[in-house]
């Protein structure tokens, strides 16, 4: 009984913050997403309108482009990090001169500020002043303008989100690496495996577990992410780069439209949660085995 | 004195196998239940409203997530 005092009064500090910082927000989002509410308006009472914000997102054209954009950012950003980062977590395996230098640099985009991430990348992408479309144009001749072109505006934040976050991803892949047991790879290699086939049978499943939360963290980043995106292309051009977290916060800041803003919010959770899910479900949940 | 064990012993409340193709406990089946919920009322809004009142779709949810529930 004492026991169980303790471990309860050791896991309050925990339960306070995460009820106090996690869920009455929720709640409260909750709550909010079934009203009509613009405290800055004509009218800044708060009214009930059961599911009317819901009814009126399922046909909201902007915010459905703005999902639909905002999967593709997620796929090639989480995609393409996870591949880089393996390939980077396999490099610092192996001793090369330079190891440490190389580690402590390739670490450094961690530590700054997305907001700083945003206003670097837009300096290097501004057509007359940017190092990047200077040398696109002179090596390749292709003239770059991320204030024109769509595909041009979405790779770039695709290429910069791969930049900034690329090193988490290889610092969590190298960590389940380092800690996998040799025997397997050993005995593989006297069985005469090839490369490909330690990778896709011993590797690939032992960190699975690592890879897949490495790929729950990132995605539910790239689904929320704003600041950046904000900084390099105010969502644009058009509407092309708007993704969802940015076209929340132009219906929550600027329109302070706060009802409807919370009922995209709860939805957005929704649909990261049942990314993460079926991602689980299919690669790590374990499976009922039915005898025929 | 003697105690029947198995009427007092509990019933455990662990993973349990139903028609869903992974291993899953009362929980798990109850957020499976709340996802497909959500995703009813949203694609019956988007689709079917003009024709069939919500309040049918609320019936049929709350029928689907207490099936999962139960026998999931």
């Amino acid at each position: 009984m004492g026991s169980n005092r303790t471990g309860w009064l050791l896991l309050a500090p925990t339960l306070i913050i995460l009820g106090g910082f996690g869920i009455v927000p929720f709640i409260y989002v909750l709550w909010v997403s079934f009203h009509q509410w613009n405290p800055f308006g004509a009218n800044p009472a708060m009214i009930y309108n059961g599911a009317d914000n819901f009814r009126r997102l399922v046909f909201d054209t902007e915010f459905l482009q703005s999902v639909w954009f905002t999967m593709q950012f997620g796929f090639f950003a989480v995609v393409s990090e996870i591949v880089i980062g393996y390939l980077l977590a396999q490099l610092l395996m192996r001793d090369f001169p330079g190891k440490s230098i190389f580690r402590t640099i390739h670490t450094l985009p961690l530590i700054v500020a997305p907001i700083v991430v945003g206003s670097v990348w837009r300096l290097m992408t501004t057509p007359s002043i940017g190092i990047i479309p200077y040398y696109l144009n002179h090596w390749f001749g292709y003239q770059m303008n991320i204030g024109s072109s769509a595909t041009a505006a979405f790779v770039t934040t695709v290429v910069m989100d791969i930049w900034h976050w690329t090193p988490l991803v290889t610092l969590t892949l190298l960590a389940a690496i380092v800690g996998l047991p040799k025997d397997p790879f050993e005995q593989a290699q006297i069985d005469g495996a090839n490369r490909w086939q330690i990778f896709w049978h011993i590797t690939l499943p032992m960190i699975r577990p690592a890879i897949l939360a490495t790929v729950f963290i990132r995605l539910m980043d790239a689904l929320r992410t704003v600041d950046e995106i904000w900084m390099l292309t105010g969502g644009g051009p058009g509407a092309a780069t708007r993704y969802v977290g940015l076209h929340i916060w132009k219906i929550v800041f600027p329109k302070t439209d706060y009802g409807y803003g919370s009922a995209i919010s709860v939805i957005v959770l929704y649909l990261t949660l049942v990314m993460c899910w079926l991602l689980y479900v299919g690669l790590v949940a374990p499976r009922v085995k039915r005898s025929t | 004195m003697e105690h029947n064990i198995e009427e007092e012993t509990p019933v455990p409340r662990g993973p349990k196998h139903g028609f869903l193709p992974i291993v899953t406990n009362w929980f798990d089946r109850l957020f499976i239940g709340i996802y497909l919920f959500v995703a009813l009322e949203l694609l019956w809004m988007r689709f079917l409203e003009q024709s069939i009142p919500l309040t049918v779709c609320h019936v049929l949810a709350i029928a689907l997530g207490a099936l999962i529930v139960w026998k999931g």
